[in-house]
């Protein structure tokens, strides 16, 4: 578990060292002269942004809340081989479903208008889960492929929903009615909504489901080996599909928890980088969910903390893409890290990279 | 042990050098300073831009008003909406001789709130937000905070009175009316086409400001010439792709050029997105208008096809709304740019200024004349335009 850390940490470690130097070359662009101390005042403000007090520590769990969910959408398709790169589209169909059903709902009192309104939102994302594990498991179209795919679809979706069906009246522009008892509780601070829980419990949830169920050890069977899986009595198709579906569900929360929980609408048109981002948290998580909650935070810090960094330091939000590009980065050059910190390989794993650079290429039908 | 540190060194040289060549943008393609321009282009030649008048400024240091702006989904530097509305900014900074404002650039449609909040935190005086997107949690934050000034772009005021707006003292809206700016390219763009083909392309049809230019364009082009073909079209309903995207701008508008081959006027009205549109337009050598600012200014690759813009006084309208308040007498509820205040309009012909003939210019001064009056409505007859878009005496 400790080991597992280490390699994200050092590439957290590498990336603050790179993101200061990338600070320290541009500063004569946003000081005016060389300023040695501007990475320094960067990442002051990006921590006391995050961290600095009781509401930064908030507004930093409620950036982290979708990230954790969709991190783990992410992360549990890794264990079965299955790269998801829908967890945006999921994402977007969780919310819009939510928003439905929670405009729907305004008559009921909350008790029942929220739960029905989060329902919505993780069938809806269970379903557009579904449809690429199963076009995987009977056609061999390959995850990446209809993943990338779908995540349009769903923009388009919410397009023609929320411009046509859904709009609501009297907005001035393409948005659905305000949610009103279906919107979650906030619980603490500013905008502590109740959604943080469900990515604190969903957490254990997936830890005991991937490492304590029988469902668990199949799912990472078979992305260990569907060979042998399939050898030993499991059913690979049915995984994937079921993989894929959870995957959605925990994207399609993700989705559902910021609709209802923070912006109390969805526009025709919302900009969200979350489900791409969640990709970083699982890579960094290491597809562990303990990992992918540390992870999520991080990212969640660095969003929450981007606005003071902006504002104290006149350093552009870019540089938050930056920083994690660059953990990507030096995550994935692997070698790079272990030659510096001399950190030797692990045991042979199941390691969410290979999946990545196995992924494709590899577009057979699951036998 | 030597071994190890040079390979560190190495690795982080390299990573470097990656983020470096990921900071700096592309450079535009060659065919923008090409001696002789292509088809219906021309080259700039000795046109150049007039001197505007530098407004009247405070020594800095005279006011200690603190000045933030929070953007919508996009970049600051998009040479078109938030970096104009910036420049007002800077601009409105340096008439009341306050300190440089501060910027936030927002990633996520969720994040509004938490952004406004950020320079609340930091006990800014005047907040400046960009974009209609920004509308409820501006009118939100300002109910909060009734000491901060805010200022909202393109932010309509629902209320009893269009003009008192929500009836908050402390927040104003900018309210362009696009619909005639799009009139007056509209009515450019019939009288220089050759083929009575003309085309627009808008970032994404669910955004009022953008449907509203299109609108007026077409209305614009019908009344010089009732037969011509306005092609209306919209990229894509995904905001990123829509406005902060020129790829995918020049391949939409590549492949429009490519099926409509008598088009021979192309309107952009997709934010930065659309200089991709530009480039298009550059590319094939035909008529191109910008949007929003004069884009033969901010967008010099493509200048040399850029007859005209249809603009929006972004600058003038921010910097007023500081000036305001630096001089105590804060603007509040929807306060209207249109025909009659110069907030909205032509920008210059520049090396095209011999295609404007008397007869388009004085299409162009009577329907200037006839909308500032009010006689005039540019969202007729093609339909309404989005409402609180369109001037409240019309």
């Amino acid at each position: 578990m400790v080991r597992l850390g280490i390699l994200p940490a050092m590439a957290i470690l590498l990336a603050l060292v790179v993101g200061a130097l990338v600070m320290i070359a541009s500063s004569p662009l946003v000081r005016g002269s060389l300023d040695l101390g501007l990475p320094l005042t960067a990442y002051g403000a990006l921590l006391s942004g995050s961290f600095g007090s009781v509401d930064a520590i908030i507004n930093t769990l409620v950036q982290a809340t979708p990230l954790i969910l969709a991190g783990l959408a992410v992360g549990i398709g890794f264990k079965a081989g299955l790269f998801n790169i829908g967890a945006q589209g999921q994402f977007l169909m969780g919310g819009l479903a939510a928003a439905a059903v929670g405009v729907a709902t305004a008559g009921l009192p909350p008790i029942a208008a929220i739960p029905l309104a989060l329902l919505a939102g993780v069938a809806a994302g269970f379903a557009y889960g579904f449809i690429p594990g199963f076009l995987k498991a009977f056609t061999g179209a390959h995850e990446v492929v209809t993943t990338i795919m779908l995540n349009y679809v769903a923009i388009q979706i919410i397009a023609y929903v929320v411009s046509g069906p859904l709009r609501g009246e009297n907005v001035s522009f393409a948005r659905t009615e305000t949610i009103t008892s279906a919107a979650l509780p906030v619980l603490a601070g500013r905008n502590g909504h109740i959604g943080i829980a469900f990515a604190l419990v969903a957490v254990p949830i997936i830890a005991w489901l991937l490492f304590r169920s029988t469902l668990g050890f199949e799912i990472r069977t078979v992305g260990a080996n569907p060979e042998a899986a399939r050898y030993a009595g499991m059913r690979p198709r049915l995984l994937t599909i079921l993989t894929m579906a959870i995957s959605g569900l925990l994207a399609g929360l993700a989705g559902a928890t910021v609709i209802l929980g923070t912006v109390g609408h969805i526009p025709a048109a919302y900009a969200t980088g979350v489900g791409f981002d969640a990709i970083a948290v699982a890579l960094l998580g290491r597809s562990h969910p303990v990992g992918i909650l540390f992870a999520g935070l991080l990212f969640g810090a660095m969003r929450a903390g981007s606005g003071l960094m902006q504002i104290q330091a006149g350093i552009p939000v870019q540089m938050v893409n930056v920083l994690q590009a660059v953990i990507l980065f030096f995550l994935t050059a692997e070698l790079i890290v272990r030659y510096l910190f001399r950190v030797r390989a692990e045991s042979a794993e199941i390691s969410e990279l290979k999946t990545i650079t196995s992924s494709y290429g590899t577009g057979q039908a699951v036998k | 042990m030597r071994k190890h540190s040079s390979v560190a060194i190495l690795a982080i040289l390299a990573t470097l050098a990656l983020v470096i060549s990921a900071c700096t943008s592309p450079s535009p393609g060659a065919s923008g300073s090409a001696a002789t321009a292509n088809g219906l282009c021309r080259p700039i030649g000795d046109a150049t831009a007039e001197e505007t008048e530098a407004p009247e400024t405070a020594p800095p240091g005279s006011s200690d008003l603190k000045i933030g702006l929070v953007t919508d989904v996009g970049t600051l530097d998009d040479r078109n909406f938030n970096q104009y509305s910036w420049e007002g900014a800077l601009r409105g900074a340096a008439i009341v001789g306050a300190a440089e404002p501060q910027s936030i650039v927002t990633t996520e449609s969720s994040e509004y709130e938490n952004n406004i909040q950020s320079f609340v935190d930091e006990d800014y005086d005047i907040i400046v937000t960009v974009g209609f997107a920004l509308g409820e949690a501006t009118l939100a934050a300002a109910e909060e905070n009734p000491d901060i000034h805010f200022i909202g772009v393109d932010q309509f005021q629902a209320g009893d009175d269009p003009v008192a707006g929500a009836g908050l003292d402390n927040y104003e809206s900018l309210i362009f009316n696009e619909a005639q700016a799009g009139y007056l390219a509209g009515i450019v763009a019939a009288s220089i086409s050759e083929s009575g083909e003309i085309a627009a392309i808008g970032g994404s049809g669910t955004i009022p400001p953008v449907v509203n230019y299109m609108r007026g364009y077409e209305n614009g082009a019908k009344s010089v010439n009732p037969d011509a073909t306005v092609h209306l079209k919209y990229i894509s309903d995904d905001l990123a792709v829509a406005f902060n995207d020129p790829t995918a701008g020049k391949t939409f508008a590549d492949q429009f050029i490519q099926q409509n081959a008598d088009v021979d006027v192309l309107f952009q009205v997709a934010g930065k997105t659309g200089n991709g549109v530009l480039q298009s337009v550059t590319d094939a050598g035909i008529y191109g208008i910008g949007v929003d600012v004069d884009q033969w200014l901010s967008n010099p690759d493509s200048a040399e096809c850029t007859v005209t813009s249809a603009e929006k006084k972004l600058t003038l309208a921010v910097s007023e709304g500081i000036a305001a308040v630096g001089d105590d007498s804060p603007r509040a509820g929807n306060v209207f740019y249109g025909a009659d205040n110069d907030g909205i309009g032509l920008a210059p012909f520049y090396q095209f200024a011999d295609l404007i003939d008397a007869e388009t210019q004085s299409a162009i001064d009577e329907a200037l004349a006839s909308m500032a009056s009010g006689d005039l409505d540019p969202c007729q007859p093609s339909g309404l335009c989005y409402a609180g878009e369109a001037d409240p005496g019309t």
